[in-house]
């Protein structure tokens, strides 16, 4: 009796097993038959998390311009390289020694619901994005124009005084404060996008509502918002009164918004989506060499922030990390190609400088960091030599330093390593330290922190981007370091209408970074993406984000 | 005059002989083999097959734990780069984890943190959570209702509530995760010891010893909670499981200890990642804790069995 429930017992165990595989099978079958039925052209892509919002002057993530790139269009658009293409804008003229701007607009563009796109949608969605009321986190974006920080701030008040104006229906004019070479590639920048004014002024809460009547999104983009179902998956659907629609091969455009890595890596296997960005690193090594695995450039340094400034940390000792030797002796003990080949393993760069390769520098044909070079090497007997002559022999006396990490098993595990790496070649103690995402930005802000791990993706495909963020007055300097030379080079390439001369004041910037070493440049990001082959002729764009405007599938 | 004849009978010393003096002190004792309490919850827990497993288990796990780091080539932190993510062999009996590091040491002081939070749990039960329920229950009325009701404010706040709020104050580290534990560990028992106390305090032995004059305190001590200790000691082997599982799951979501220490939480919540490609990362710490509390229990539930036959079926 005993023995033939334990049967019964194992038989119900392997029925469940079982039943599970069969499951599955059914499942993807069911879904290749739903697929041969429709003819459509359906590409499946996870966004890895759902937009905040869709309204482009208050986006700021990657996934919130994913969406906005498809039912959008600027003045330009990048194409693949990253390099402006005209879009809304059909040709431009640039005067005043690049301080103008007149863009002469297309004038068969519409609106999906039928209106004419015009410039006054230009003017009225820029000066929207800059109104205080609107607060926009980008609206940096639109410093470059002419008044365009001081309506922002509130020092003016009248949006008027712009430097953006619509002369007539198609022809746009933008005075700029200074001359921006990148500033063609900055209004394909979703931030810069038209609006559709008749349809704001009737609907002021534009874009609440979206979700459940999509046809209150009105776009001029190749696709248009077909279903948002939060937490779950966004549908764009071709729109059919777009102006390039002949190159739109898609149909339906479906984003999911699934966050686990792993579980996308699983959709992706059973086919249920057809391309993922961010695989986990454990299972890199499984899709090296498959046709499956790409890796994309991306334009972006991963580094380490250290703190120069407050003593805070330390409680009340002084803080080692002020002297620069002691800066150094960290960045050249750290094995950056333990990092990248060993851990990361996805095709990274170590970086011994802050700027990515990836953007042209002053002559044709060459990149900004293949002509920066590299400014420092990895050099553990140096790095002992260099802390001992700050007075830590073998990192006696040395403070317990706090590495400060959002949570994330990438940046723990790059955290384990550096631990590792300092106590074994300079004697240094390290204690980990993860918070979530916001808690985390607090504390950078804060300077609740001796070394952190930091990130930056650039905004457009120009050093400045990366560059202007550790200037004095930066928001995004947490470091405590303040550089009046590093200051008046970053404003005088600003200023600068020569690029050549532009770019070298950009070199030099990069050089005294790299001497007073604030930041620890420890890898440069790729984009390792997963992508069923029968997709093709999407655009990866440096930025970060792929463009499936003239995308296809091919079975 | 039959009685006669019996007398006459007994004084024929011839058909009897008294017992010699040294049997004397003896003539009433038992002719079994003498047993102990104790020794008889031993012969009972002996009987038991899954609880003496349970014990055997928990020396090996044991000795694992505490000796096994003591013997093992490899220091916990030392990460080797050139074995990143090695299945189990010779030299690493459970593999390598992502940045090299020996899987089995890892393992082995994961193993000594769990064991150290059940000592932890075991040793507040016994004494904050016995004298806490002891005196209540002893002293009852208003004294009880207040002790009692501390008690049940204490039981509403969640142990996760109160690791985050340590965490913000102190900093990351087991050390909330052991003050959290103390902190809610004696709970069940106080109740467990208080009630055993309400229905002993009213025998007849206890009536005795204040008749005598004892003092509360030798009371509660001599008289009170060692009646009432099988119902604890089960009770105790029984929590420290939990315990251990408590530990593991706070490390698990990131709340225990910090890099590079290694608990068995924070193993398995490093393995899962790897679940598809490097299995072992997340077996091996799940095996063992899932060893741990198994050993827990059997000897838990052996422990009840032999303490208190009453209960058993």
């Amino acid at each position: 009796m005993k023995k033939f429930r334990v049967f019964l017992t194992l038989l119900l165990v392997f029925g469940l097993i079982f039943g599970m595989f069969v499951g599955c099978g059914e499942q993807k079958q069911e879904q290749s038959q739903g697929q041969e039925q429709k003819a459509e052209m359906v590409l499946r892509y996870n966004l890895g998390t759902e937009p905040e919002t869709l309204d482009p002057a208050k986006a700021t993530g990657v996934p919130e311009m994913t969406v906005m790139l498809h039912t959008f269009d600027g003045l330009t658009r990048l194409d693949r390289d990253g390099k402006p293409q005209p879009a809304v804008a059909e040709s431009w003229e640039v005067k005043d020694n690049g301080k103008t701007y007149i863009f002469h607009l297309r004038k068969d563009v519409k609106w999906s619901d039928g209106q004419p796109v015009t410039a006054h949608d230009f003017e009225f969605a820029w000066k929207r994005a800059l109104s205080p009321e609107i607060a926009s986190e980008y609206a940096y974006q639109l410093y470059y124009i002419k008044n365009g920080e001081k309506y922002n701030t509130g020092e003016i008040t009248d949006p008027n005084e712009v430097g953006v104006k619509a002369l007539d229906d198609y022809t746009l004019q933008v005075e700029l404060e200074q001359p921006a070479p990148y500033f063609l590639s900055l209004v394909a920048f979703p931030t810069l996008y038209p609006l559709p004014e008749h349809v704001l002024k009737a609907h002021p809460e534009w874009p609440k509502g979206i979700d459940k009547d999509p046809s209150l999104y009105v776009t001029n983009g190749p696709f248009v918002l077909a279903e948002w179902s939060h937490h779950d998956k966004l549908v764009l659907k071709k729109n059919p009164n777009y102006f390039d629609k002949d190159k739109v091969k898609l149909d339906k455009l479906v984003f999911y918004m699934v966050e686990d890595a792993n579980t996308a890596v699983q959709m992706f296997e059973n086919g249920e989506v057809d391309m993922i960005d961010n695989i986990p690193t454990a299972q890199i090594d499984q899709w090296k060499g498959k046709p499956e695995f790409h890796i994309d450039p991306i334009l972006g340094t991963y580094y380490i922030l250290v703190n120069v400034g407050s003593d805070k940390t330390m409680g009340g000792e002084k803080n080692p990390l002020q002297d620069v030797r002691v800066r150094k002796a960290i960045a050249m003990a750290i094995n950056r190609s333990v990092i990248t080949d060993k851990i990361l393993k996805a095709g990274q760069q170590p970086a011994y400088a802050f700027v990515p390769p990836g953007i042209p520098d002053a002559e044709p044909g060459t990149d900004f960091r293949q002509v920066g070079g590299n400014y420092f090497s990895e050099d553990v007997q140096k790095a002992k030599e260099l802390l001992a002559e700050a007075g830590y022999p073998d990192g006696k006396g040395f403070p317990k330093l706090i590495y400060l990490y959002n949570t994330s098993e990438g940046h723990k595990k790059i955290g384990e390593a550096i631990q590792s790496m300092l106590k074994e070649n300079l004697g240094i103690e390290m204690e980990l330290q993860n918070q979530e995402w916001k808690v985390y930005l607090q504390s950078r802000n804060e300077g609740q922190f001796d070394l952190a791990r930091a990130g930056w993706l650039g905004d457009y495909v120009d050093p400045m981007t990366f560059l202007d963020m550790f200037v004095s007055t930066s928001g995004n300097n947490d470091t405590g370091w303040s550089n009046p030379q590093y200051d008046e080079l970053i404003e005088k390439a600003k200023y600068e209408t020569d690029n050549a001369k532009r770019v070298q004041y950009m070199h030099e910037a990069e050089k005294i970074l790299m001497e007073d070493m604030p930041i620890i440049p420890l890898y440069f990001y790729t984009n390792p993406r997963l992508v069923k082959t029968y997709v093709k002729n999407y655009a990866a764009i440096s930025l970060g984000w792929v463009d499936f405007k003239e995308a296809y599938i091919q079975k | 005059m039959s009685m006669d004849i019996r007398v006459e009978e007994l004084k024929d010393k011839s058909l009897w002989e008294p017992i010699p003096e040294s049997e004397k002190m003896g003539a009433e004792a038992l002719t079994a083999p003498q047993v102990t309490f104790w020794g008889d919850v031993w012969r009972r827990f002996r009987k038991n097959r899954l609880a003496v497993i349970g014990l055997v288990l928990l020396v090996i796990i044991l000795l694992f734990a505490l000796v096994g780091p003591l013997v093992s080539p490899y220091p916990y932190d030392k990460q080797d780069y050139n074995a990143i993510l090695e299945p189990p062999n010779f030299a690493h009996p459970f593999g390598t984890d992502y940045v090299g590091r020996d899987l089995f040491t890892r393992v082995m002081y994961g193993a000594r943190i769990s064991l150290a939070v059940g000592f932890l749990a075991a040793m507040v039960q016994l004494v904050i959570g016995v004298l806490y329920g002891g005196i209540s229950g002893f002293m009852g009325g208003k004294v009880d209702e207040i002790m009692m009701r501390i008690v049940d404010i204490m039981y509403a706040i969640p142990i996760l509530l109160i690791v985050i709020l340590l965490m913000v104050v102190l900093g990351p580290g087991l050390v909330n995760i052991f003050l959290a534990l103390g902190f809610f560990y004696w709970l069940g028992m106080a109740r467990i010891v208080r009630s055993q106390i309400l229905t002993l305090k009213e025998e007849e032995f206890v009536l005795a010893a204040r008749v005598l004059g004892a003092s509360t305190k030798r009371l509660l001590l001599r008289h009170l909670i060692p009646n009432a200790m099988g119902p604890v000691i089960v009770t105790v082997t029984l929590n420290i499981p939990n315990a251990i599982f408590t530990e593991a799951f706070l490390s698990y979501i990131g709340l225990g200890v910090s890099a590079p220490m290694a608990s068995l939480g924070s193993l398995a919540s490093d393995g899962v990642e790897y679940i598809r490609t490097a299995p072992w990362l997340m077996l091996f710490p799940a095996l063992t804790i899932a060893l741990i509390a198994l050993a827990f229990n059997f000897v838990g539930d052996g422990l009840r069995d032999s303490l208190d036959p009453r209960l058993r079926r």
